[in-house]
């Protein structure tokens, strides 16, 4: 028997949530939690909820949201502007045209997927830093970062999954 | 049924189409944002800090719940210690009070020849002390985000410090929220002197918890311990602000360990010190100039 899935859930306030929740998640990001030295170690949770909600209801999570919650990313945390919005745009580019050889699988091949395309994702993002302020950026930090964000992808997922079932 | 099947896919194409356009749409505009960037014509710091403004309030009510449990959690391990740490604060109380008989007596003396040799004071008085809100930068920039902007009189080029040391300068201020960029950040460059020999070198930040200290002069000696202060060169910090300790020394790099408590940033002062006039303030007076 199939969940009947609300007329709200496309159109109304309720679609609005993977967006909200995103952008909740981004400014997370931005939290003193240890501080200075620590924030290395603070996971790209808007990243990780992108590829969950476009992985689990793309339409939810359009171009324009992606974009705007990049943009915001971008001003709070004082990176080159147009950084994350591209992060995210190609995000949202690359799991349209993936998901259909992961879409149903079981929760570790999505974890896959979404640590492969985060690798990309950094690697690229190291490339933009280092052509914008002319000098080759240090890539241990950047892989530190990737590594914590992979790892956090299960449990942060498993939460955005509890949410999704409740909400939508 | 063939009918509604090739509207259909026509209705998708056209959907397809669209998002395709918005897509294109989407990446030209952050490519343009960042070449612009690339070529030193960014948005103006202003929008930044603005943002900063928006976001601050969503920021005190979430850090509350956070600074309650990281309390709580110091609390707990501190417990197991409390004799222990009880008997040092003692020993070290007693101390610090007869040290502070010997600074108050130098002080004096300190006034009384500044007065006679009409040196003016160096005490650099505090802007405003705020609350870290949040940080910045992720793996690219080493930075903090304070609950105090130009409305508490906070001006862009302002140090930043903490009971141990210099953290860092303010880099935008907006009417609420300052940004900090701290000396780990990888722009980050202080000039200092070593304390015991005086040489004059450069603190880089590195984008790691450690900084390196570079440039200087050839044949001087530094040992781990030694503590590294301000220079005052250049204007950008008063001179003589505690700035790191130098923790490791090999063949290539000398390593310092920031003495600001840059991992557990609480409250911070922000200090009205202003040597050089910044950039922006110059231009605006040139820009003004020609109407008058």
């Amino acid at each position: 028997m199939s969940k009947v899935v609300s007329p709200m859930v496309s159109g109304g306030p309720i679609g609005f949530l993977p967006v909200t929740v995103t952008m909740f998640l981004a400014i997370l990001m931005l939290l003193p939690i240890g501080s200075g030295v620590a924030n290395i170690t603070m996971p790209n949770l808007a990243l990780i909820s992108v590829f969950y909600w476009l992985s689990s209801r793309p339409l939810l999570m359009p171009y324009g949201a992606c974009a705007a919650v990049g943009l915001g990313l971008d001003l709070w945390l004082n990176v080159p502007l147009g950084l994350n919005m591209l992060l995210l745009l190609l995000a949202r580019l690359f799991v349209l045209g993936q998901l259909k050889h992961y879409k149903g699988r079981n929760r570790i091949v999505h974890w896959a997927v979404f640590a492969v395309m985060a690798v990309a994702l950094y690697a690229l993002s190291w490339v933009i830093m280092s052509v914008v302020n002319g000098a080759i950026w240090p890539i241990r930090p950047l892989a530190v970062q990737w590594l914590v964000t992979a790892f956090s992808y299960a449990p942060v997922a498993f939460l955005l999954g509890r949410l999704r079932r409740w909400a939508l | 049924m063939q009918t509604a099947r090739l509207s259909g896919s026509g209705a998708g194409a056209r959907r397809a189409n669209r998002g395709r356009e918005t897509l294109w749409f989407y990446m030209l505009v952050s490519v343009v944002l960042l070449m612009l960037e690339a070529f030193g014509a960014g948005i103006p710091k202003q929008i930044r800090a603005y943002a900063n403004d928006f976001v601050a309030p969503i920021l005190y009510v979430l850090e509350r719940p956070v600074r309650a449990v990281q309390g709580g959690l110091e609390r707990l391990a501190g417990v197991g210690d409390i004799y222990v740490e009880n008997q040092s604060l003692r020993q070290e109380n007693e101390r610090l009070i007869q040290w502070r008989e010997a600074a108050m007596q130098l002080g004096r003396e300190n006034d009384r020849l500044r007065q006679i040799l009409k040196v003016p004071k160096r005490e650099v008085p505090p802007a405003a002390t705020a609350r870290v809100i949040g940080v910045g930068g992720g793996t690219f920039e080493r930075s903090v985000l304070v609950g105090a902007g130009s409305s508490d009189n906070v001006v862009q080029g302002y140090p930043v410090v903490d009971e141990n040391g210099l953290l860092g300068r303010v880099i935008h201020a907006g009417r609420w929220t300052s940004r900090v960029l701290l000396v780990t950040d990888l722009n980050s460059r202080v000039p200092v002197r070593v304390e015991r020999t005086g040489a004059l070198a450069i603190a880089e930040g590195q984008n790691e918890s450690f900084l390196r200290l570079r440039f200087l002069p050839r044949g001087t000696l530094v040992q781990v311990g030694d503590r590294i202060l301000t220079s005052g060169h250049g204007g950008a910090f008063p001179p003589d602000l505690p700035v790191a300790r130098v923790s490791e020394v090999d063949e290539e790099y000398i390593y310092l360990e920031p003495l600001g408590f840059l991992g557990q940033l609480d409250y911070v002062r922000i200090m009205a010190y202003q040597a050089v006039p910044d950039e922006d303030t110059v231009f605006s007076d040139e820009e003004e100039e020609p109407g008058e």
